[in-house]
């Protein structure tokens, strides 16, 4: 097992009295992509938004790479990259610009930023459009920029909130490309996601969350095994078999 | 202050890419200038038309009449065929027409009363009134002659002067009376004249300035709303930095649109010597600022877009009318001490200073308000100021 490069511990978080995060305890290894499942309002991205600084836990601490949230948020964010649910872009900038920004508020100098920024666009296969205005691009593209800005400032941490929502089979599948080639390179991986052959495919091991809580956590063939032949059981089935079938929304 | 300057950086340039945005806030003072050339770019004496129907063609005295409205020089005079005239009158395409009636000189030379009659919709306008009223003045002044012809013509009756002799000395003493007359009115000019557009310029560049307590409220939420704000603070930029940045983007947007507005009024109205133009950009930029920390104190209290818009607009309309943007405030008045509480007015003082010969050195109780109102609303902003709702 590798060495934990994240650690949370019982965190807590609660909105107008509800509780969005109820003592969520779990970790993550050095280069492993961790999957952080459950239907809506289970509390994955609040738990994102915690560890990522954006939010202050109401109760609880975490550790990325040896710093604590609490006491050293600025090393924290040094470390981390965010790939947030909704796609959170300039968009009357270019890609180029728009990553070369990203890259200055990472701490870059302009030349190393804009070299970044090349690179990024070239994982990304955006290479030509590199100067093309983001308002003028496909839901695809515009996702695909989302995660190369995340990559600015080469993160240790990525975390990756339902990173593939609402887009095309080519890009959902140069995404996950991506994902695997940096994870080979010894990145570590938070990814949440709402589709289960996605978590099957991709994550070394997931969490299911439900009501703010881990309802269960272990690799997805584990998971699979406790319910049937892992073979004919699907992760979904495991989901729908600890979360319940009611609607949530 | 690096990070700032980026962030700041960073929204003049979205800012600037953005053509309809760009096209909006550029023509706008380009338009509002044309306007105050409009209004103001005049002579400011009055100039009217008088628009005439002269059914009375041959007639002596409707000639004569004609003549005399010609020879105003705040007057031209247009003359229209019966039906175009109501036509047009119908239309509104005019307000006032006057008719001189066909049997007009007929009557006269009967000396029997005659009648201009004066056709308007509604009361004919505001310059309409003016020009009803300086050829009633012409109708006055002949209706006099013809009176006093008479009451010479009846006083020498019997005397065997010839009648045409009567008329005839009756005119020539008319005429040097109007040229000479016993009363008469002279114009004393007291200090120099109103300069209309040294006025209300200072109150328009301000209202420009003052709008960029809007865009920095709205900048802010905006950026909240497209998830932006929310990925900057998981980067390196701290939330002082992000603060400091959308302060100094607020400062630049209105800065920049002011900047404008100013250097077309120097090029067209020659309103300021090289110095007084960089001391009212001095005082334009401090403005700036005064009104970028309140759009940051609204957006610190009002959470949503719309809320900050509303509160922004608002207060910018409140300022601008309590300033004396659009009409003067006399000093000492209750409005004047009302309007000090409206930041703007200590900026259209100072501008106004400037723009009339004043002294920068005079402004001091001016420059002490504005850069008070910025450190407070700043501290008070940051104090305030979080980019997420329970978050930093």
């Amino acid at each position: 097992m590798a060495e934990n490069f994240l650690a949370a511990q019982d965190l807590q978080k609660s909105f107008n009295g509800n509780k969005a995060v109820a003592g969520v305890s779990f970790t993550i290894g050095k280069g492993e992509i961790f999957g952080l499942l459950g239907p809506n309002g289970a509390g994955k991205t609040t738990t994102i938004r915690i560890l990522s600084t954006v939010l202050d836990a109401d109760a609880g601490d975490a550790t990325i790479g040896g710093f604590s949230l609490r006491k050293n948020p600025a090393e924290v964010r040094s470390l981390i990259g965010v790939c947030p649910q909704d796609l959170a872009l300039y968009e009357e900038l270019s890609a180029l610009d728009n990553l070369i920004f990203f890259g200055r508020m990472e701490g870059l100098d302009g030349k190393e930023a804009r070299s970044q920024a090349m690179v990024n666009l070239a994982l990304m296969e955006l290479t030509e459009r590199a100067k093309g205005k983001i308002a003028k691009f496909s839901g695809g593209m515009k996702r695909r920029i989302n995660l190369a800005i995340a990559l600015m400032g080469n993160p240790k941490l990525l975390f990756l909130d339902e990173p593939t929502v609402g887009i095309d089979p080519q890009s959902r599948n140069k995404i996950f490309e991506t994902i695997l080639n940096l994870r080979d390179k010894g990145l570590t991986v938070l990814y949440t996601t709402h589709y289960m052959e996605e978590a099957d495919r991709i994550c070394d091991r997931v969490a299911i969350m439900d009501g703010g809580k881990i309802v269960a956590m272990d690799t997805p063939l584990r998971l699979r095994s406790q319910i049937g032949d892992p073979d004919k059981v699907t992760l979904e089935d495991v989901f729908l078999k600890l979360t319940g079938r009611s609607l949530r929304d | 202050m690096k990070n700032a300057l980026l962030v700041a950086l960073r929204e003049v340039k979205e800012y600037l890419q953005d053509k309809a945005d760009l096209a909006f806030s550029l023509i706008l003072p380009i338009v509002t200038f044309a306007l105050i050339c409009g209004a103001f770019g005049g002579s400011g004496l009055f100039h009217g038309t008088a628009y005439v129907v002269n059914e009375d063609t041959n007639g002596i005295y409707a000639q004569q009449l004609l003549n005399s409205i010609k020879k105003q020089d705040s007057l031209d005079l247009q003359l229209l065929k019966r039906a175009d005239a109501d036509n047009k009158l119908n239309r509104s395409d005019l307000t006032m027409v006057f008719l001189i009636p066909a049997d007009f000189s007929d009557k006269l030379n009967l000396g029997q009363p005659a009648q201009l009659t004066i056709m308007q919709r509604g009361n004919g306008g505001q310059d309409g009134q003016i020009v009803a009223s300086i050829v009633s003045g012409i109708v006055s002044e002949m209706n006099q002659q013809f009176t006093v012809a008479a009451q010479v013509s009846q006083a020498l009756a019997g005397q065997n002067i010839p009648p045409a002799q009567i008329a005839m000395t009756t005119m020539q003493f008319l005429k040097r009376e109007s040229t000479n007359p016993l009363v008469g009115i002279d114009e004393v000019s007291i200090g120099s004249k109103p300069n209309t557009v040294k006025e209300f310029l200072p109150g328009i560049l301000t209202m420009y300035v003052l709008f960029s307590i809007s865009l920095t409220a709205a900048a802010i939420n905006d950026e909240r709303k497209k998830g932006t704000l929310e990925r900057l603070i998981t980067t390196r930029l701290t939330i002082g930095q992000l603060f400091f940045g959308k302060f100094l983007a607020g400062v630049l947007r209105g800065f920049i649109q002011t900047l404008i507005l100013m250097t077309l009024s120097w090029a067209v109205f020659r309103i300021f010597t090289p110095f007084s133009f960089v001391e009212t950009l001095l005082i334009a930029l401090l403005f700036a600022t005064a009104c970028s920390a309140i759009g940051l104190l609204i957006t610190s209290i009002a959470h949503t877009g719309e809320a900050s818009t509303w509160v922004g607009v608002f207060f910018t309309m409140t300022m601008t009318m309590l300033g004396g943007t659009f009409f003067t405030i006399t000093k000492g008045t209750v409005l004047y001490q009302i309007g000090r509480i409206s930041i703007n007015g200590y900026a259209n003082d100072a501008v106004k200073t400037l723009i009339n010969g004043g002294s920068f050195s005079t402004l001091g109780v001016d420059i002490a308000v504005l850069a008070g109102v910025t450190v407070t609303a700043f501290i008070v902003a940051r104090m305030l100021f979080k980019a997420v709702p329970q978050g930093k």
